[in-house]
């Protein structure tokens, strides 16, 4: 693809949850970030530049916290940038610290996303009403849910699906011991009996508000081929984006994430996705968001993903395992959440998922997508460095 | 949480609309290990550091070594008493000054501290101050755990 090859050599996840607080913003990141040094074998000192992402400043009220981490974060008198895509963000931050390290311009970089949800509240940071206009939204929720109903009359998909997805995403969480939600006693009834919140979003077919950092170290190919290592090679990255509205939109299946799936495919020389990837680890804040993704992805055709859920394709022993970790709909702080994403699919690749690793993992994909489902970024990962 | 406070703007008596737009999010911060035992420590009257690999002790207190990102060595009591690295005078303070009468703002390193901390300074005219000027933290009566558990410093042995 034209660029040096590059690896994950280091992954950090603290442990989610709603509320952590035994540690400052700044504590929680380092919590990512030494976990991820102390994997890759290397010391702050080793690193040449950071690379931070998280959602928009107003979810903590903190302005520009970058330069309040720099130090936090051993990147005294080194570059650190920050990124921002909204929910995408985690994605995208990892894409740009990759980019650092194909492009030549860094050998070993760390990369860092957080959000401590805990500290203000996202979903009213959301929904900032305008003079004049009654109140539509409440959180993303409000913005999604007529998209799904979209999703559902355009597909003919039945009710349960969503459903299936809720309980699916919980029973793979109670694998992974990072994972904020650990229901034991999760259902299809218990998710059918939880309030509507935003019809037809059920509240246990919604992601849960966590605290949380995620953290990668990413390195070239003369580190990566230490013989030490366990390396996630990096065989495809892609970001896209469009507009929040302009004429003829399909805000259900936006253009950008098809563009972005497309270009990731013909890096990677993917012809058939559903069967050249082993597993992957999509941004699913809502249930309906898995069968969506499938067809937006190309893993499904047109109407047809909402299958690959009722028949288990995409459960942890499915032809496809879809969100092994427990996905979003476990654990989601909001700027981390992408990052998740792609940490997970590096891990599998790494066969270091414990629990809830999918056997023979040679390729997988990380997938984050943010704003009105207008930010897209992706990431293939191998066990087998690129040819 | 946001709070729309759309009152009607019929009957006001102005002829042009008006649809207050208040906006409000509560933020929490959560210390954490370090600056928590600070702030724990200022409310018993006591200024802590945190003292480094390499010896140095910061001033407030960070997690980690702000040269290296490494972690600290833990935190060690400094002096209440110290000198003036850099100062500036407040001729007319507002009411979000924590002094009512003119004062000076100031960089403080505490004795037993590398590192120089923000705070006020009270005197009677910026005349008296000067860099290298010792100074004294004065405690407020009623302590919280808060940065102004410390009310200001005062020159040492009086102005």
């Amino acid at each position: 693809m034209g660029v040096n090859p590059s690896a994950v050599v280091g992954i950090g996840q603290t442990k989610y949850n709603s509320v952590r607080d035994d540690v400052s913003i700044a504590g929680l990141c380092r919590e990512a970030a030494k976990r991820a040094l102390e994997d890759a074998e290397m010391s702050w000192s080793d690193i040449e530049a950071v690379v931070i992402g998280k959602a928009p400043d107003m979810f903590e009220g903190v302005v520009m916290p970058e330069a309040y981490l720099a130090d936090a974060l051993g990147a005294a008198g080194k570059p650190i940038i920050r990124v921002h895509t909204a929910g995408s963000v985690g994605g995208s931050t990892a894409l740009v610290a990759a980019s650092l390290v194909q492009g030549a311009i860094h050998e070993r970089v760390l990369t860092v996303a957080f959000e401590k949800q805990s500290e203000s509240d996202a979903m009213w940071a959301l929904s900032r009403p305008i003079p004049f206009s009654p109140p539509t939204l409440a959180g993303a929720g409000g913005y999604f849910a007529p998209l799904i109903r979209a999703y559902i009359r355009r597909s003919g998909a039945p009710s349960h699906v969503g459903m299936m997805v809720a309980v699916k995403d919980r029973k793979n969480a109670l694998k992974n011991p990072y994972a904020h939600l650990h229901m034991e006693d999760i259902s299809m009834e218990k998710v059918e009996e939880s309030p509507m919140l935003w019809d037809p979003i059920r509240y246990l077919e919604t992601c849960p508000s966590s605290d949380g950092a995620c953290a990668m170290v990413i390195a070239g190919e003369k580190t990566a081929s230490s013989k030490s290592r366990t390396p996630a090679w990096i065989h495809a990255t892609a970001m896209r984006s469009e507009p929040t509205m302009f004429a003829g939109r399909d805000a259900v299946n936006p253009r950008a994430g098809q563009d972005c799936a497309r270009d990731l495919y013909s890096q990677a020389g993917i012809t058939n996705p559903r069967k050249q990837i082993d597993m992957a680890e999509i941004y699913v804040p809502f249930s309906w968001y898995e069968p969506m993704w499938m067809e937006n992805l190309g893993f499904a055709d047109l109407g047809e993903g909402w299958k690959m859920t009722e028949e288990g394709a995409t459960a942890l022993d499915g032809d496809l395992p879809v969100n092994c970790s427990g996905g979003v709909l476990s654990t989601n702080p909001i700027g981390a959440s992408g990052m998740i994403r792609f940490a997970e699919a590096a891990l599998q690749v790494r066969s270091m998922a414990g629990d809830h690793q999918v056997p023979d993992c040679n390729l997988a994909m990380g997938h984050a997508y943010g704003g009105g489902s207008q930010y897209f970024a992706m990431w293939l990962v191998g066990a087998n460095r690129p040819t | 949480m946001s709070n729309q406070d759309n009152k009607s703007p019929a009957g006001s008596g102005s002829s042009i609309l008006e649809a207050p737009n208040i906006l409000e999010f509560p933020f929490s911060r959560s210390t954490g290990p370090v600056i928590g035992e600070f702030m724990t420590r200022l409310r018993a009257g006591e200024i802590v550091g945190a003292k480094t690999k390499s010896g140095k002790v910061i001033v407030p207190p960070t997690e980690y070594d702000p040269e290296t990102g490494e972690d600290i060595e833990g935190l060690v009591p400094v002096a209440s008493t110290g000198v003036i690295t850099t100062w500036c005078w407040v001729a007319s303070p507002t009411s979000k000054h924590p002094m009512d009468s003119p004062f000076g703002w100031a960089l403080i390193k505490l004795d037993g501290a590398d590192t120089a901390m923000l705070h006020c300074v009270k005197a009677n005219s910026a005349s008296e101050l000067s860099v290298g000027k010792k100074v004294v933290a004065r405690f407020a009566e009623n302590r919280v755990g808060h940065i102004k558990d410390i009310s200001y410093f005062e020159l040492q042995g009086g102005n």
